[in-house]
């Protein structure tokens, strides 16, 4: 499967890397709506079903079947699994609103000699958008500790002029299938790759 | 209804002072797996009790406090293992770092399922620091 790799650079995205300290704040609680769940204590996992709703300090997220694992004392989520009707609404450092959609996506959380590995992967009709671009893919890779989006088959759909122009206009948004590598060069390989 | 491997005690010392504990198999046969109290119960018929200010505790086999689960008032099936009540129900885990309310429950000593029925209302402490999105 060919594996189109996107850095979501601050550059370009007008994203910045958060700052990294050895001591996050403590964040405010995340909170989990449902009309009913299922919980198992012993296999420390619950199942949320019809109308879910996720309302994380950071992002939203709706979809109708939701399984999260329990942490146990003193741990934290490390799994979730949301199905059906997937949309996930957040910002990024800027700001920037960003809006995703699919029929599953797996949250996991790890921890390994150090490391931490921190991915959302999206599956089924899977589409990430902001106001810049639009992509889909299957899946599509959010890695949270890098910002990056990984995005396989993927296909770019750009909304403004990533250049920088002032210029704001009505024309159509460009789509092209963008090449394996970073959208550093999205200008460049837009203007050598297909002439509109 | 709990298995038979599993050691259970049932008591019914008054009519303010209901328990029944559950406990692990062997090896951990000596540790509590879930205490179910209530301050007040009456026996219906049908083996049915109804119990006021209902409490149901789970512990890990090191017999640290998992779930604490509390409800103003439920009926308790001591034949099949079930509490059960249309009221509302309010669970926190052992470390207070998850938080659950909600309306209408059945338990099911037999596998340790918790289901609410209605309005679940979750708050959850300290998830993974999130990252800005992409």
């Amino acid at each position: 499967m060919k594996s189109v790799y996107i850095i979501a650079t601050a550059v370009l995205c007008g994203m910045t890397a958060p700052a990294q300290t050895n001591a996050p704040a403590p964040r405010p609680p995340t909170v989990i709506d449902s009309e009913s769940a299922v919980f198992d204590p012993n296999g420390h996992q619950v199942t949320y079903r019809v109308h879910v709703r996720v309302n994380d300090p950071e992002m939203k997220l709706t979809c109708d079947w939701l399984v999260a694992d329990l942490p146990q004392a003193g741990g934290r989520v490390d799994h979730i699994v949301a199905t059906t009707n997937v949309v996930i609404d957040g910002t990024d450092a800027k700001g920037q609103a960003m809006h995703a959609t699919c029929a599953r996506a797996v949250y996991d959380y790890k921890e390994q000699n150090g490391a931490t590995n921190e991915t959302v992967w999206l599956t089924g009709n899977a589409k990430v958008e902001n106001v810049q671009w639009t992509i889909t893919g299957e899946p599509i890779i959010w890695d949270r500790v890098t910002g990056s989006v990984t995005a396989s088959n993927q296909v770019m759909t750009l909304h403004q002029n990533l250049a920088g122009a002032a210029t704001k206009t009505n024309s159509p948004p460009a789509r092209t299938n963008v090449p394996p590598g970073s959208i550093d060069n999205i200008d460049k390989n837009l203007h050598s790759k297909n002439q509109f | 209804m709990p298995s038979a491997a599993r050691a259970q005690q049932n008591t019914m010392s008054s009519a303010t002072d209901f328990t029944s504990v559950e406990r692990y198999e062997a090896p951990n046969q000596q540790q509590v797996k879930t205490r179910l109290s209530g301050a007040e119960a009456w026996p219906l018929s049908g083996g049915l009790l109804e119990v006021k200010r209902f409490k149901l505790e789970s512990f890990a086999t090191n017999g640290r406090p998992e779930v604490i689960i509390t409800a103003p008032q439920c009926v308790y099936d001591q034949v099949n293992g079930l509490a059960s009540s249309p009221g509302h129900l309010q669970l926190q885990s052992g470390d207070g770092k998850l938080r659950v309310e909600g309306d209408g429950f059945l338990w099911r000593q037999n596998d340790s399922l918790l289901t609410i029925s209605n309005r679940v209302h979750t708050v959850i402490e300290n998830m993974p620091e999130m990252k800005p999105a992409p």
